[in-house]
């Protein structure tokens, strides 16, 4: 099980796109952005300080969804799951490996956003907040991871790409992770307030008003992700029964 | 090794199916099939596209679950067969992990088997020692066929269950894949098998089991394979008109074709016989009192009997 995070982890390590658009993406469109002064309506945080926990969490969500999804569609229909199923490792642990690797690169992502940050535009807040940040966007990524997984299931090679992006810039651009969803029609607004990426950045948000999370955000994200660990969860049974 | 473990090994066979039964919609893949192999065998399961054979080794590995009857490995299930690190298997349809080394998925394969071997050692076995830092996406089909067998023998398991194995492979890969095979047998593992090429069966193998339509046709040695198929093949020529009667009345036959070999006047006949006693059967042909001209008496090679044996069984059913 191990071994297999290891090269799970080797193999994630020397995917330069991959690495690229998971961890270094995020800190450059957070420069991009964070030069305006000025707060976001409706929170009272400098943009900057919004950006940074959008990007963050931006970050994140590509690390764990964006490689998963993909590989696992791929390595079931090329019978590597098959083969891993003829060793010892337990099933789940092939599910397992695939999570903590990317949980590893996405700790990363979520880091050098807050440095570029704190280094180059100068944003500041107290040291619990800065863990308590990090702690809350890394967790919140498991949601995510599991969406991944259900994909990698439910998705055969050649659609696992498309479906993956449609998902991950549906689920970036409704949530409010690259425009504040206070700039969107009331309508989009009413949708947008359900979905997990939104409850995910507002984790993030109420940290840094220092506040605790909101229990509406952390109950969502708590049912999205029984959902989709149970739907991945019953994909792969389904899936283990056919091969 | 005390003689307590020998008797014990020898007891439980290393796989019994019992009356399986899989179905895929209304197609039987295998139908009430009974096996036993014994620890020490090296079993060729031959059988044409669409026999069974797969779905056989899947429903061994715990691949697949049979829908009636019983698999067991070694007395226990599949699974705990697997998980004890007693068996190793390379599938057709066993993918490789992308974008690591050779190397490093041998490693992996070592690092997960209970009693695994160095991974020199099974890197050096497979004969991929020169491919060991590639990338396993950039290798050709024979040498993926290489990395596959490694990753069956990373550890030491007591049966080996290989799908198709050299598929892939040019002829001298394929024998340079079979000594290692053997080398494998010798140190006492059940080796399983699952190939097209008949000759591997009848060269490796020291039993030789034939599937059709998910049932077990025949199960023996190469040579008893053989005599079963009707173990000799005549071939002669006749002139003139000739009664046909008399010769597919000859004595030991399984078969006989006659066409118009168009020499002579094209009145000639070519005859093609396959016998179970070649010897009594051309002395009774010589006493009908006609001349064969180009006589040949044949041995049947595995692949005609295999024909000969699943021709049989559709002529039977049909």
């Amino acid at each position: 099980m191990n071994s297999l995070i290891k090269l799970e982890l080797t193999r994630a390590l020397r995917n330069r796109k991959f690495l690229f658009f998971s961890v270094i993406y995020p800190s450059v469109i957070f420069l991009l952005v964070s030069n305006q002064t000025g707060t976001v309506d409706g929170t009272g945080l400098s943009i900057a300080k919004y950006v940074m926990v959008s990007m963050a969490s931006f970050g994140a969500l590509t690390a764990v969804l964006m490689g998963n999804s993909e590989r696992i569609a791929k390595e079931r229909e090329n019978g590597w799951v098959r083969q891993l199923r003829l060793t010892p490792l337990p099933g789940r642990g092939y599910v397992l490996a695939k999570t903590a690797s990317a949980a590893v690169v996405s700790l990363p992502s979520i880091v050098v956003v807050f440095i570029v940050a704190a280094v180059l535009k100068d944003v500041r807040l107290d040291a619990w907040q800065w863990l308590a940040l990090t702690g809350a966007i890394w967790a919140g990524s498991l949601v995510f991871a599991a969406l991944g997984v259900a994909i990698g299931y439910l998705a055969s090679g050649d659609a696992v790409r498309p479906i993956t992006m449609i998902v991950y810039f549906g689920l970036s651009i409704l949530g409010g992770l690259w425009f504040p969803s206070t700039t969107f029609p009331t309508w989009l607004q009413d949708i947008a307030k359900w979905l997990p990426t939104h409850a995910y950045a507002a984790l993030g948000q109420a940290i840094e008003q220092s506040q605790s999370p909101h229990a509406k955000d952390v109950t969502l994200l708590v049912v999205y992700f029984a959902l989709f660990a149970g739907g991945a969860a019953w994909l792969y049974r389904k899936d283990t029964l056919k091969a | 090794m005390g003689g307590m473990t020998t008797t014990a090994v020898t007891a439980t066979p290393v796989v019994g199916f019992e009356q399986v039964t899989k179905s895929y919609g209304s197609v039987r893949a295998v139908d009430g099939l009974s096996l036993v192999l014994r620890p020490g065998e090296t079993v060729a399961l031959l059988g044409p596209n669409g026999a069974g054979k797969s779905t056989t080794l899947d429903l061994l590995l715990g691949l697949k679950q049979a829908d009636t009857g019983k698999v067991e490995v070694f007395g226990t299930s599949p699974r705990e067969a697997i998980v004890a690190g007693r068996v190793g298997a390379m599938l057709q349809s066993g993918g490789l992990m992308d974008e690591v080394t050779v190397g490093e998925l041998v490693k992996l394969a070592c690092d997960l088997h209970p009693k695994p071997y160095k991974v020199a050692d099974v890197i050096a076995r497979a004969g991929i020692a020169q491919i060991a830092d590639r990338k396993v996406n950039k290798l050709s089909g024979g040498q993926a066929q290489r990395v596959r067998f490694a990753l069956a023998t990373a550890g030491d398991s007591d049966l080996i269950v290989l799908d198709e194995p050299t598929t892939g492979m040019d002829v001298s890969a394929r024998q340079a894949f079979w000594a290692t095979m053997r080398e494998q047998a010798d140190q006492g593992r059940t080796v399983l098998f699952a190939t097209h090429y008949l000759e591997e069966a009848d060269a490796i193998a020291d039993r030789v089991l034939v599937l059709h339509r998910g049932r077990l046709l025949a199960d023996g040695t190469s040579a008893e394979i053989k005599a079963k198929a009707g173990a000799r093949r005549i071939a002669f020529d006749l002139d003139g008109e000739i009664d046909e009667v008399p010769i597919r009345s000859l004595p030991f036959l399984t078969s006989v074709t006659v066409s118009n070999s168009g020499s002579a006047a094209g009145s000639g006949h070519t005859i093609r016989i396959q016998s179970t006693d070649a010897d009594a059967t051309v002395h009774a042909l010589y006493g009908l009192g006609v001349y064969p001209r180009n006589l040949e008496v044949a041995g049947l090679g595995l692949e005609q009997a295999f024909v000969a044996i699943t021709e049989a069984e559709e002529a039977k059913q049909s």
